[in-house]
């Protein structure tokens, strides 16, 4: 088995959305967390590994700045992705990469491949990011490297050189097969991932993380996308708890308010 | 202008069609494959040309659309996400660096570029981004009324290519026919049930107010205690009924997002720190399985 590349992603994280008083997004408040569905792509990894042997390399490339106020949470979602089963972490990071688009961030990730003494046998990745959803960057790779891709796979199997998926499309489950090295792209159904144990914790901090900047992938510096103006979304709701000395009372309060507001008619 | 428009339905061809229609002037090209495919013919009148392919596989589409991107040369590429549509033109933007927007709610064409607006943070903000082109458009289905379809034009057919990934089955997924987006009273189930067993309260709930039961990807997706077409969230179903009760849901973003459009949110869940709270026009902090039954009794009493 060669290496089991796993894409990651330092991602805004919607669940701390902070916007400036005019309702412009305070993006630089808001903080990086590891994106969710990379643990199901580090849980896949760790199995595969498992399994077949190889080595577990996650690549991460960060595409918000300024890096000052990134530097904690880039750290601590590398020492995640660690502790969940990468043996070696790559991060791409530095001040002239940022803020990223796809078309930069694919080719930093397919140079980072070709130059940096991997031989993958697969590479995989999450369906889509927290942050930008737009689930495309697999695909960009897989087309830079020249290598089959197979996208929303809900459970794999790999064997003799060979892998066996699952797709999840809208109406139908499709069955695929192809030969190894590949591109992969999970759902979150595809594990339930572990919370890594206290020694896999520890031992994460051990592991070896290498730390590279725009110099080191020149030929991919270039962002097509300009960013003209990102607004929260006010969300007003009235938030009223009901309350009352016992769940008869509050089950009699729901009720009126509901026909009240007309939303029910009994 | 020259566009292309790529389509896995028949329906998303014609929604693609009307975009290029509104977004500029100039000759429109369309690619459909898989389904699609077999009404080539039928829309032909309305485009330059359409190119079919009978497969869905994404591979022999990207093969395909390489061709015809380089016989073409568009400016833009426009479509209406699917799975298989994302994946094919994913690959194609990789191939020749194109900027590439995905779930775009609406996008204007100015001198050499296009601007457009898209949810970010799992629809918990919007941005709003210029990129120059050619550039690969995809947007949310039922943004663009679809154009009529009308035959008569040229139709020329594509092949496969070499493809590395191979179909060896398919199988179709059990789905309800639910219209959760056409319901007035939604009742949401979320992790918060212990066993598929215990929706039959929600069911219960749902029946009385004359609404549906919808839920959580988890519930859905995974544990699949409900057809997928009940699946509610940015990556499932967006609905706006008069009435949504989340019920053992915590609250996620990618939730919440697609239910914002209800005129009342109600929520029940134990935890009183729960962030569906923060989202929710009425919450009840109880243990789902004490409070419904009591909600249930109540509301048939008054009933009668
Ligand atoms: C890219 C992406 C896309 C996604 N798309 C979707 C999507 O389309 N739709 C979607 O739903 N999710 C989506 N998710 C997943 C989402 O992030 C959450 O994981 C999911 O919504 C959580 O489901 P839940 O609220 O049912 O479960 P949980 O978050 O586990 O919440 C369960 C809740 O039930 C409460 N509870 C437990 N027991 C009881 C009880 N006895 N009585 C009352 N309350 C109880 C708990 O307090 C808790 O708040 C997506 C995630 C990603 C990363």
């Amino acid at each position: 088995m060669g290496d089991i590349v796993v894409l990651l992603k330092a991602a805004l994280n919607p669940e701390m959305v902070r916007s400036k008083p005019d309702g412009t997004l305070d993006q630089d408040a808001i903080p990086l967390k590891l994106s969710d569905i990379d643990r199901n792509a580090v849980e896949e990894a760790a199995k595969l590994k498992q399994k077949l042997g190889g080595k577990v390399i996650g690549i991460m490339v960060l595409t918000v700045g300024p890096m000052a106020k990134r530097e904690k949470d880039l750290k601590m979602a590398v020492q995640e992705a660690l502790a969940k089963g990468v043996d070696e972490a790559i991060v791409v990071a530095d001040d002239r990469l940022t803020p990223g688009d796809q078309v930069q961030t694919a080719k930093i990730i397919a140079e980072v491949i070709r130059n940096s003494g991997i031989n993958p046998s697969i590479i995989l990745a999450s369906e889509a990011t927290i942050d930008e959803t737009t689930g495309q960057i697999p695909g960009r790779v897989a087309a830079k490297l020249g290598l089959p891709y197979i996208s929303f796979a809900r459970s794999i199997e790999v064997a003799d050189g060979k892998i066996i998926a699952e797709r999840d499309l809208e109406e139908e489950l499709e069955k695929v097969e192809a030969e190894l090295p590949v591109v992969v792209s999970v759902t979150q159904e595809i594990n339930q991932p572990r919370p890594p144990t206290l020694i896999q914790i520890r031992r994460a901090a051990r592991k070896p993380q290498k730390r590279l900047g725009a110099d080191d992938v020149k030929q991919a510096i270039g962002t097509k996308r300009v960013i003209l103006e990102r607004r929260i979304v006010t969300i007003n709701r009235k938030q009223q708890i009901i309350e009352g000395s016992n769940l008869e009372e509050i089950a009699d309060k729901l009720i009126e308010i509901l026909e009240k507001e007309g939303v029910i008619k009994l | 202008m020259k566009a292309l428009i790529v389509a896995e339905y028949t329906r998303d061809a014609l929604e693609g069609i009307k975009a290029a229609k509104t977004l500029a002037t100039g000759s429109t090209i369309l690619l459909v494959f898989g389904p699609a495919s077999t009404e080539a013919e039928n829309l032909s009148g309305l485009v330059d040309k359409v190119y079919t392919l009978p497969s869905r596989n994404p591979e022999a589409v990207y093969n395909a659309l390489r061709r015809v991107y380089e016989d073409e040369k568009p400016d833009l590429i426009l479509g209406v996400v699917s799975k298989n549509v994302k994946d094919s033109l994913s690959r194609l933007a990789g191939a020749y660096d194109l900027p590439m927007s995905t779930e775009v709610l609406e996008a204007s064409v100015e001198d050499g570029s296009v601007k457009y607006k898209r949810g970010i943070l799992s629809e918990r903000a919007y941005s709003i981004e210029k990129v120059p082109m050619p550039a690969i458009i995809l947007f949310n289905p039922r943004i663009f009324e679809p154009e009529e379809a009308r035959p008569g034009g040229e139709v020329v057919k594509l092949d496969e290519g070499d493809t590395k990934v191979k179909q060896i089955g398919i199988s179709k997924k059990q789905l309800s026919g639910v219209k959760l987006e056409e319901a007035e009273i939604v009742v949401g189930v979320g992790r918060g049930f212990k066993k598929k067993e215990d929706l039959k309260l929600a069911f219960e709930l749902a029946e009385l107010l004359g609404g549906q039961v919808g839920g959580s990807r988890p519930i859905a997706a995974d544990f699949k205690w409900l057809p997928e077409d009940a699946w509610i969230g940015i990556s499932g179903k967006r609905i706006s009924p008069k009435l949504y009760i989340a019920i053992g849901i915590s609250g996620a973003p990618q939730h919440m997002s697609a239910v914002m459009g209800s005129k009342v949110i109600v929520a029940v869940n134990k935890d009183k720190n729960a962030p569906i709270f923060k989202q929710a026009d009425y919450g009840v902090v109880a243990d789902l399985y004490q409070f419904l039954p009591i909600l249930i009794k109540k509301i048939r009493e008054r009933k009668g």
